[in-house]
């Protein structure tokens, strides 16, 4: 298609290039034919060279006037009629040929070249995203480093420009497509050995369906990491075997329910996204009568996690568009408002929470409900990242903000697969579990520990990986130990060991480690970048190992 | 019959016979080389590869590459010409022998182009 549009333009070339190669011909060769008189008045004949010469640059409109010697009046008459044939042929030729090269076709097949290029090109393993987004900036901004590229289809060219002008390194290539076409897809690489798999996190599940659809169909072996908001489309998804279903709602709901019911689960949880090891009584929900305003696709999900925990709760169900119909306002708080808030029961409830598709809708409500209850725990969705600000300045309790959820599961999924195992298994704990677990994360590595994934292989841990080979037995705890002094430990603590597919939460001291093992860990910096040291110098892991026989050492 | 073809034919051709024409003669001998000619022979050549561009076909694409050929030994021709005329004081034999003989080769880059275009149009079973 490219190499069509290419010939295409070529052939639109022909006339442009005719009409100024026979009007600089004729008067040529005119200029040639007629006789002039030199400075001494002697017959003069134009050379080809003088003849192209004038032509070159009458028809061109620079004019440097008549040369080699003044014109007589016959090849005056010959040149002001050939100013008028080949100036005339010379603008139309040239303004012909600049509109083809500037031609929009023309510089998208170029565009389109260059991205296919920059596709192919592409040395590490890369995720197409489609639809360019605040959801999907944070997860290019994440995910676009060392180890992952990105490429971004978005059928807005707006989108595309904004894309463009934030750019990004390492550089992102994109290209303005319908993200449902397979042309598109396999421009964006869907079939490259590096494609690692296709994020489409569009609003539309139906759109989504239709892309992970084609995504099976072109490449069976690429990841589909798609998003879901109703229960047709989870099943549907579910029964095409994809395993990478993102619904924001889903992640609410349930984290409404561990919050209330089991609060260390959720901090465990919250902490594998960027919170905090440290429950703040803030952050608690409380218990008691919780209100529920707006009952959609995010009232449903409060309302399950709820019922899971056996929470009573009033359902006030108010649409944000058949409220601004029929108020003609989105802003909440009329007399009528009022009493219906008040029958809801608003001045014995301990929690409210706005869950309505309109941003101000929802903060009024809760500003509304917070003048007639004080203590009241004020929760609400935040649609888009752009009002964050004021519901910040709004002192609400909890804010959920779908975008950033999506974008935080989503990263979570594609760069620290340990971390999602981790909370699943977590999941599978009680209360009581999860409070012995972060009291010890606590002790042993801090207040605000962060935690890394590493694997055991040459790239990653080149001494112990070469130790490993040779067929020494190293056991987790003999890695736990300080580089400083050997006979005290180190401050980290394994969380997942994952190997051949199994996994082990908090594994055993005492597993001996192999090749491919892949690891939680939970460290802050210092003691992280130690472990690191150990694990790729051969001389602090032969300090670290040979702690049996110590003595050696400490003699000296 | 296609006007196209007509006169694509015509000029390619043409621009073989014409450099023919200027070619012919003693190559140390300029008064046997007619300037008038090589001028023709250039400005055909030049309309002989226009009338070729955008031809996307693989003998198009052969085609367009023989007349380019033609056209550049053609120029430089002309150029060697303006050359030793004005710059190095006068043609000698030596500057009229690479006049003839470049244009010698762009003559037989026309008669490949020439034969490329005859088979392809004996190959056509109309």
């Amino acid at each position: 298609m490219n190499e069509q549009i290419f010939w295409i333009i070529l052939k639109r070339l022909r006339v442009p290039f005719l009409v100024i190669l026979v009007t600089f011909s004729i008067s040529i060769l005119g200029l040639i034919l007629i006789p002039g008189l030199d400075d001494t008045g002697k017959v003069y004949h134009m050379t080809f060279f003088d003849a192209f010469y004038f032509v070159s640059y009458m028809a061109s409109t620079i004019g440097f006037g008549e040369a080699p010697y003044t014109f007589t009046y016959p090849q005056r008459m010959w040149v002001s009629a050939m100013i008028y044939i080949t100036v005339i042929g010379w603008f139309y030729g040239i303004g012909t040929i600049v509109a083809i090269v500037q031609d929009d076709a023309l510089k998208k097949a170029i565009n389109r070249n260059k991205f296919a290029k920059q596709v192919a090109g592409l040395g590490k393993k890369f995720f197409i995203i489609l639809g360019y987004n605040s959801v999907t900036k944070s997860i290019i901004n994440r995910i676009n480093n060392d180890d992952y590229r990105v490429v971004v289809l978005d059928r807005d060219e707006s989108k595309v420009d904004e894309l463009i002008l934030e750019d990004f390194y390492p550089h992102v290539p994109v290209y303005v497509g319908e993200a449902t076409k397979q042309q598109m897809l396999k421009m964006a690489g869907i079939h490259h050995k590096n494609c690692a798999g296709v994020i489409s996190l569009f609003g539309n599940d139906t759109k989504n369906t239709q892309i992970a659809t084609i995504c099976k169909l072109l490449n069976k072996k690429v990841k589909v990491i798609v998003k879901a908001s109703s229960k047709q489309h989870l099943e549907h998804f579910k029964s095409m075997d994809l395993k990478h279903i993102q619904n924001p709602f889903d992640i609410i709901s349930k984290r409404i329910f561990y919050s209330i019911t089991a609060p260390h689960i959720w901090l465990l949880e919250m902490w594998m996204y960027g919170h905090s090891l440290k429950l703040r009584k803030r952050d608690m929900f409380p218990r008691g009568k919780y209100i529920i305003c707006g009952y959609g696709r995010m009232g449903h999900a409060i309302e399950y996690g709820l019922k899971k925990a056996n929470i009573e709760y009033e359902l006030y169900t108010i649409d944000s568009k058949e409220y601004s119909k029929v108020k003609k306002t989105t802003i909440f708080g009329d007399n009528e408002d009022k009493q219906k808030l008040l029958d809801l029961g608003v001045e014995d409830a301990v929690c409210i929470i706005a869950a309505t598709k309109d941003d101000l809708l929802n903060l009024t409500i809760l500003n509304k409900a917070k003048s007639l209850n004080k203590n009241i725990f004020t929760v609400a969705r935040e649609n888009s990242l752009e009002d964050l600000n004021i519901f910040q300045a709004a002192k609400i309790n909890k804010i959920y903000i779908l975008e950033q959820i999506l974008a935080d599961s989503t990263y979570n999924h594609l760069s620290k697969p340990l971390a999602e195992i981790f909370i699943k298994e977590v999941r599978k704990k009680d209360e009581d579990w999860a409070k012995v677990m972060v009291g010890m994360l606590n002790n042993m590595t801090g207040l605000n520990p962060s935690y890394f994934e590493t694997i055991i292989d040459e790239e990653h841990m080149y001494a112990l990986s070469l130790e490993l080979e040779k067929g020494t037995h190293v056991s987790l705890a003999k890695l736990r130990r300080s580089r400083e002094n050997r006979a005290e430990i180190l401050h980290i603590v394994y969380l997942i060991l994952k190997r051949d597919g199994e996994i082990y939460l908090m594994p055993d001291n005492h597993t001996q480690l192999k090749i491919g093992d892949e690891l939680l860990i939970v460290a802050n910096d210092e003691n992280r970048e130690d472990f690191e040291y150990i694990t790729n110098n051969i001389y602090e892991l032969k300090y670290i190992l040979d702690i049996d026989n110590s003595n050696v050492f400490l003699d000296t | 019959m296609n006007m196209h073809k007509i006169v694509s034919g015509f000029f390619f051709i043409f621009a073989m016979t014409i450099n023919f024409g200027f070619f012919y003669g003693d190559p140390t001998i300029i008064v046997e080389h007619s300037a008038f000619e090589l001028f023709a022979a250039i400005v055909i050549n030049l309309v002989a590869t226009v009338l070729k561009l955008g031809d996307k076909t693989q003998l198009g694409a052969v085609l367009l590459a023989t007349s380019l050929v033609a056209d550049i030994q053609l120029v430089a021709s002309a150029t060697i010409w303006a050359l030793a005329e004005y710059v190095f004081g006068g043609l000698n034999p030596e500057s009229t022998t690479a006049i003839v003989s470049l244009a010698g080769g762009a003559l037989l880059a026309n008669i490949v182009s020439v034969i490329l275009f005859i088979s392809d149009t004996a190959k056509s079973k109309r």
